[in-house]
């Protein structure tokens, strides 16, 4: 069932400039402030790698606008080493973290030994310390490896700063493309490029792969693109429109969408014998379909209430909950990796917006203010959605953090950049 | 409309007719993978009628203004070779569910048609949902015009 394409129209850009950069709108007052004290270098080292991996450390920390940072030129000392660091140098700056470091080795095949300590200067104590190798091609991996950690120490949360997006750009009403990058928009790909639209990216669980709906053939089809190879398949899953591929937590099936004769139902498809099993059968619309992280239930679209609203079914059951009833458009729900709330668009008043919603709870958070929100994702470590907005006639992504601390958006250059899907973390 | 030359419309089937029980193994499902149907943009038909009906928001009714309309293209429409449907959203809403709902749309002109006879053969029905807006602005003006089914005779 799966056809072989060839690949005329694969093409792997890497740009020089990110078409995605992250502008942060508002930061709050009370973010902690963390000094990125530049990395010391033992003598025979390249002299601005050390300033360079603390600067990448910093760009990452503040990238989303969770922290705020002490400039370089304000600090009192530059210490690299812990008989070096003192606390009061700190926090008489109103610091509340202090990262040090040290570029240590390079050995004949430009192997770097780096040592990093980090500081909580309230609680006036070491609370990471760790030592990584790398090669000095890859500062930038490195750096990221480091801010994971730290990230990691002072927030509780998974880091995210290796993750990667993918996202459409409409260049012009003609030109539509299925891009990645990484999460500060560095290293755009182009994977794809087409006259006719794309739609519905989603990361397999591996990151080797993106399903993605085109519409090259004139109608609405599911492909699965091997991101190294760049190879494509369509999946044949028969029916008049195919849609909406979501990949299981397991990576070994699709939930997607087959309308036949205009009734789209919710369906799995399974990777390993292209089998096709029916999930939901009913005449609404039923669309939209997401995982729950432990793969038990599928959350899904439907209008079979007169609006568009969510429902969550059981895989093995079949059993159907009603998720929403407040509000007459509630669409495109996903859940957050603890499983236990969903995030989705919200219709009010004629504004489209992101909200979330405890499953165990009625009530309905709304979390953006634009109109014409759509699209949401988010980040693994369930602390950060983008999602696609529009301004006048261009489309754009903006961010928000759940603990409400930061927004930001990520404007394209030129067109319109549009369906955002957060790729997972490499385990 | 499509810049591509040729439509591969390998999958819009006539299963309208034999729709209602779906099996569960992909095998038992292949009627409804009819031979692909090709045809040229350039042989598209000119007529002089309004070639769009238009729906309200999150709505697939046809109301009497659009039938009256698509009655008076009818002559034309049974003289065709193919018809190809065409359903649109507005930029409203999430795009899955437009999607669907495009879909909705270009399959309630096409049972109108069928009621008044014309043959469901000959129908092509594809949903583009808010893919593709003919006004790329953000209010009621454009979101209206959006909101269509597309009529293209061959």
């Amino acid at each position: 069932m799966i056809k072989f394409l060839s690949l005329l129209f694969f093409l792997v850009s890497n740009s020089i400039f990110p078409v995605l950069e992250i502008e942060i709108l508002k930061g709050s007052d009370n973010l902690s402030k963390v000094a990125f004290v530049p990395f010391g270098i033992e003598s025979g080292i390249e002299e601005n790698y050390g300033s360079q991996i603390s600067k990448n450390i910093e760009k990452n920390m503040l990238l989303f606008g969770e922290f705020e940072n002490l400039a370089v030129n304000e600090m009192l000392s530059y210490p690299s080493s812990e008989n070096d660091f003192y606390y009061r140098d700190w926090k008489v700056l109103g610091v509340d973290y202090s990262l040090i470091g040290k570029v240590n080795s390079v050995n004949a095949l430009g192997n770097l030994n780096i040592s990093y300590s980090l500081f909580n200067i309230n609680r006036r104590i070491k609370i990471l310390e760790g030592e990584i190798v790398g090669s000095e091609d890859n500062i930038e991996g490195i750096s990221k490896i480091i801010s994971n950690r730290i990230y990691e120490e002072i927030t509780g949360l998974r880091g995210i700063f290796d993750t990667k997006i993918a996202y459409v750009i409409n260049s012009d009403a003609d030109t539509y493309q299925m891009c990645i990058s990484d999460i500060d928009g560095k290293n755009e790909q182009i994977l794809f490029t087409s006259k006719a639209p794309i739609m519905s990216p989603d990361w397999s669980p591996d990151r080797k792969k993106i399903a993605y709906v085109s519409f090259e053939n004139g109608l609405a089809e599911i492909f699965i693109q091997d991101l190294q190879s760049g190879e494509r398949d369509s999946i044949q899953a028969l029916g008049m429109t195919n849609s909406a591929p979501v990949w299981s937590p397991d990576g070994k099936s699709l939930a997607l969408v087959v309308s036949f004769s205009g009734n789209p139902d919710i369906f799995l498809y399974s990777m390993n014998n292209k089998r096709l099993m029916r999930l939901t059968n009913h005449y609404g619309i039923d669309t939209e379909p997401s995982w729950s992280p432990d793969s038990k239930k599928i959350i899904f679209t439907s209008d079979r209430s007169g609006s568009p609203q969510l429902y969550e079914i059981n895989t093995k059951s079949k059993r159907k909950k009603r998720l929403t009833r407040d509000g007459n458009y509630n669409a495109r729900g996903r859940y957050f990796p603890d499983g236990k709330s969903i995030f989705f668009v919200h219709g009010n008043d004629g504004n489209f917006q992101i909200a979330t919603k405890k499953l165990s709870s009625r009530y309905i958070e709304t979390l953006t203010s634009t109109s014409l929100d759509e699209s949401p994702t988010i980040s693994p470590n369930g602390n950060i959605i983008i999602y696609a907005t529009k301004d006048g006639s261009n489309g754009y992504l903006g961010g928000i953090t759940l603990d409400g601390k930061s927004r930001f958006s990520l404007p394209v250059k030129s067109g319109s950049v549009r369906e955002p899907a957060w790729s997972p973390l490499l385990n | 409309m499509e810049p591509i030359g040729i439509f591969i419309l390998a999958m819009i089937c006539q299963v309208y007719s034999c729709a209602a029980n779906v099996s569960d193994s992909v095998e038992r499902m292949q009627y409804a993978s009819v031979a692909g149907e090709e045809y040229l943009q350039g042989d598209r038909l000119e007529t002089n009628l309004d070639d769009k009906v238009y729906f309200d928001f999150d709505k697939s009714i046809l109301d009497a203004e659009d039938k009256s309309l698509l009655e008076q293209y009818l002559p034309e429409i049974k003289k065709a070779k193919i018809v190809r449907l065409e359903g649109h959203c507005d930029e409203r809403g999430t795009r899955e569910y437009n999607l669907a709902l495009g879909e909705r749309r270009a399959l309630e002109v096409r049972d109108f048609l069928i009621v008044k006879g014309v043959s469901g053969k000959k129908i092509r029905v594809v949903s583009f949902g808010e893919e593709k807006p003919l006004k790329s602005a953000s209010n009621e003006k454009a979101w209206a015009e959006n909101r269509r089914v597309e009529i293209s005779l061959y």
